[in-house]
């Protein structure tokens, strides 16, 4: 049998086990077809899923969002999230993100990364043919000039919005809070004093390491120090 | 006119009334802060220290730290604080806990009263608490005096004490471990523990209590303590093996007298310390009063029923949230039976279950969604729900229920009665959607290669990369061509080296033996012509002198400059005297002519 016809198998037994509320069974399946290396939003969104009924808020919000960077148009993904994200059961509080980069988010959000990078690949390559008229070939139009002006505009907009996706996405580091007592502390050691308890399901960004600890980022701008080993990279 | 403006301020005024009242709502609730004090212990020795713990809790962030009164009897030393903020239902919780550590200065029983904050100019003040410092020594048992010393009567620079709090538990009732690593000397690194071997017990760590100091027999030993929740899974003697800390001590300096460097230069000595092996005898539960419905708990239980609505239309869900709550293994409780019953149909959503630990003992809620659906509208009641557990503490059975929930259950437009429309398709799950997540995917969907990123493949950078050598090469060509039409020195100096040979192919036709005139002229004017184009002169009055000297001046080896004119010099002779010109020189001068406007490219005219 092919390698896409076991996976295929794999998953549809996995489905049934999930079904069935073999929950654990389930998620053994569907993490050992992710074990090859090979990733698709459906089999993170159902992971997830069984992550959930299982009582595991960490690892469900942790999957859906690795299933909305590959398919951030899915509204059951979507869904998903937000519904797993409201069992958080600490709450961020004072939430002051940057105006600009929250406008952005949200209008990239929406977007996979590869449709985005084509549409700009399309200006790009509008622009080169255009500019190959005007100056391959010396066709001097007006019209041609005015065109060649809106879509050099629109490349930058849309390159702007593909590196802001591309940063986002890719080189920011995202991870979810996958323990069920997560102590933060001030600095990375255990007998500095605590920031603040963070809990399952929470989403915080990466922004220093130090041998077992991550300083990370709160949504809410708080950082603080918590051991490696609580925290999973989305 | 007059009417509707009236209804309109009518309007307003209400409006106002409602936002006013909600600010008042909010105002009041964010005036609400609590302050909690608590010890970690009644009573302590005089050679120990007890915690102080204050919570100030409330709805703001910026709550004001404790005032702690002057406490005489006491050092007093801050050990830190922490903060937790919680938000439910969009009310914010903050709470912020401050530690203090007192330790006594002489016996006797002391009230610790008016620990208060002040918060938008009100006090707020704890609930007083008491102390009580024992005498000298008092606190630490005989029997703990006797393990700080060896048999030869010697004190013990450190040990490792186990205890457990009960040694004939209840099948799955919890007995607590506490693992005491006493030490007198100096270590040097973070002491390292290995759990004891609890084979037959489910275990869950409780936790660690910060260090603290205990005099034994007059020796003051700092103290580790960890302490285990351990639930014996099965009846008759089960063993709780030996616990093990490796950790690095001071080692004996080897001469009496101690000096600042031996701190400094020693090394230490590594030392393993291992506790005592300890016995349970686990007593099965009584088969006598077992209730049919008791699934195994151990514990003192609670159990509460909640709807998230009481009133319904026929065939739409009512989720009725089953909460457990209280001390005992919660992982173990069983969803409690509801049966069938006539005027629902039933669906378990989900369950969750969240484990506490709180003065030393698991406890916790564990919740079960239950989702009831009215088959007929009508005053219906969800019967109550029991959840039968067995009390260690009075070895008894004991159900705890519910009570009934009612539910006002109306008609709707789909109902047809005695119809039995079936709440959910199949795949989708139970619960509205608002109540559960989305059912899993059907289809896996193309899988890709984990890290496979768009930006970085072949056929991106090929696609961008196309276009832009596209413009680069049309714009070369344009300009060149430009240049071309415009700049004759620069398309003369292009195309000599083909008019040339061009040239040379004329004179080739020509060289036999009755065209010798032709055929020289001919050749001549290839090479002349050539220099002429790439110096964008008039070949006219170009002689070979001329011409010597020119190539020389750009350059030229002396050696194509010596042929060129000897070429053109015997070009010049055969024209005027071509009766002495045989077949063979006319094809060696075609040959040289060849090699001459090929090796003239080498040289830089421009």
């Amino acid at each position: 049998m092919s390698e896409a016809a076991t996976r295929r198998e794999a998953f549809e037994t996995a489905n049934q086990l999930y079904q069935n509320r073999q929950y654990d069974s389930a998620i053994v399946l569907y993490e050992k077809i992710l074990a090859d290396s090979v990733e698709s939003p459906a089999l993170y969104f159902n992971l997830g899923n069984a992550y959930f009924k299982q009582g595991d808020l960490g690892h469900a919000v942790l999957n859906y969002l690795r299933a909305r960077r590959l398919d951030p148009g899915d509204g059951d993904i979507e869904a998903n999230l937000s519904f797993a994200r409201g069992y958080t059961r600490v709450q961020m509080e004072g939430v002051r993100l940057n105006p600009i980069s929250s406008i952005m988010e949200s209008a990239v959000s929406g977007f996979r990364l590869s449709t985005l990078a084509w549409i700009s690949a399309l200006f790009f390559i509008g622009l080169f043919v255009l500019l190959s008229l005007r100056f391959g070939l010396g066709w001097r139009e007006n019209w041609l000039r005015r065109t060649i002006v809106l879509v050099l505009v629109l490349l930058v907009v849309a390159a702007v919005f593909t590196t802001f996706k591309y940063r986002h996405d890719f080189l920011t580091r995202w991870a979810v809070l996958t323990c069920d007592q997560c102590p933060v502390y001030i600095g990375p050691s255990e007998d500095l004093d605590i920031e603040l308890q963070g809990a399952p399901g929470l989403v915080v960004e990466i922004v220093d390491q130090s041998g077992e600890w991550y300083n990370v980022l709160f949504e809410n701008k708080r950082r603080g120090w918590i051991r490696r080993d609580l925290v999973a990279e989305v | 006119m007059t009417l509707s403006r009236a209804y309109i301020l009518c309007l307003c005024v209400l409006a106002a009334l409602f936002t006013g009242a909600e600010t008042f709502a909010q105002v009041t609730n964010a005036t609400a802060v609590t302050v909690k004090a608590t010890l970690d212990r009644d009573s302590i020795g005089l050679d120990e220290q007890a915690i102080l713990q204050i919570v100030v809790a409330g709805t703001d962030q910026d709550l004001p730290a404790p005032q702690l009164p002057t406490l005489p009897r006491f050092e007093v030393y801050s050990q830190g604080r922490s903060s937790n903020i919680q938000i439910i239902n969009n009310q914010m919780n903050v709470s912020m806990t401050y530690r203090y550590m007192l330790l006594p200065k002489q016996p006797g029983v002391f009230p610790i009263t008016n620990i208060s904050v002040v918060y938008k100019n009100k006090r707020y003040t704890a609930e007083p608490l008491e102390l009580t410092v024992l005498d000298k020594g008092t606190a630490a048992s005989p029997q703990l005096e006797d393990k700080s010393v060896d048999p030869t009567g010697k004190s013990r620079d450190y040990f490792l004490d186990a205890e457990i709090d009960n040694d004939n538990p209840y099948v799955n009732e919890q007995v607590t471990l506490t693992l005491k690593f006493y030490i007198a000397v100096q270590y040097y690194n973070t002491p390292e523990l290995t759990q004891p071997p609890t084979t037959g017990f489910w275990t869950e760590i409780l936790g660690n209590r910060a260090p603290y100091f205990q005099k034994l027999n007059g020796r003051n030993y700092q103290v580790l303590e960890v302490k285990y929740a351990l639930f014996p899974t099965q009846t008759g003697e089960l063993s709780i093996g030996r616990a093990l800390i490796r950790t690095t001590v001071a080692a004996p300096s080897r001469t009496k007298r101690r000096s600042v460097f031996d701190d400094f230069f020693n090394r230490g000595q590594e030392i393993t310390v291992r506790s005592k092996p300890l016995t349970v005898n686990v007593r099965p539960l009584p088969t006598k009063d077992r209730p049919d419905d008791f699934s195994g708990t151990i514990g003192r239980f609670q159990i509460s029923a909640t709807p998230d609505k009481t009133e319904v239309e026929v065939n739409q869900p009512v989720t009725v949230s089953v909460a457990i709550t209280g001390i005992g293994n919660v992982k173990s409780v069983a969803e409690p039976e509801i049966g069938d019953l006539a005027d629902f149909r039933v669906y378990r959503a989900s369950s969750n279950e969240n484990v506490t630990k709180v003065d030393d003992q698991i406890g916790g809620t564990k919740t079960f969604e239950e989702v009831f659906i009215p088959r007929r509208p009508g005053e219906l009641t969800i019967p109550s729900l029991k959840f039968t557990f067995f009390n260690p503490r009075t070895s008894r059975y004991e159900t705890k229920r519910t009570h009934p929930i009612k539910l006002n259950v109306v008609g709707s437009e789909t109902y047809v009665a005695g119809s039995d429309v079936p709440y959910s398709t199949p795949g989708v799950s139970i619960g509205s959607q608002a109540r559960d997540i989305r059912f899993i995917k059907q289809e896996l969907g193309g899988l890709q290669h984990r890290g496979s990123l768009i930006l970085l493949s072949p056929v991106y950078m090929a696609v961008n990369g196309i276009p832009v050598l596209v413009l680069i090469g049309l714009v070369v060509v344009r300009l060149r061509r430009e240049r071309l039409s415009k700049d004759i020195g620069y398309a003369r100096s292009r195309s000599a080296s083909k008019v040339a040979r061009k040239r040379l192919a004329t004179a080739g036709s020509m060289a036999s033996a009755d065209k010798t005139e032709e055929f020289y002229a001919e050749l001549s004017r290839a090479v002349t012509s050539y220099i002429a184009d790439k110096l964008n002169m008039s070949p006219h009055g170009l002689t070979s002198d001329k011409i010597a000297t020119l190539l020389a001046q750009r350059g030229a080896d002396d050696d194509l400059v010596a042929e060129t004119k000897e070429l053109l010099r015997r070009c010049d002779f055969a024209r005027f005297a071509p009766a002495t010109i045989s077949i063979d020189d006319i094809r060696s001068s075609l040959e040289r002519g060849e090699r001459l406007i090929v090796r003239m490219e080498s040289v830089r005219f421009a």
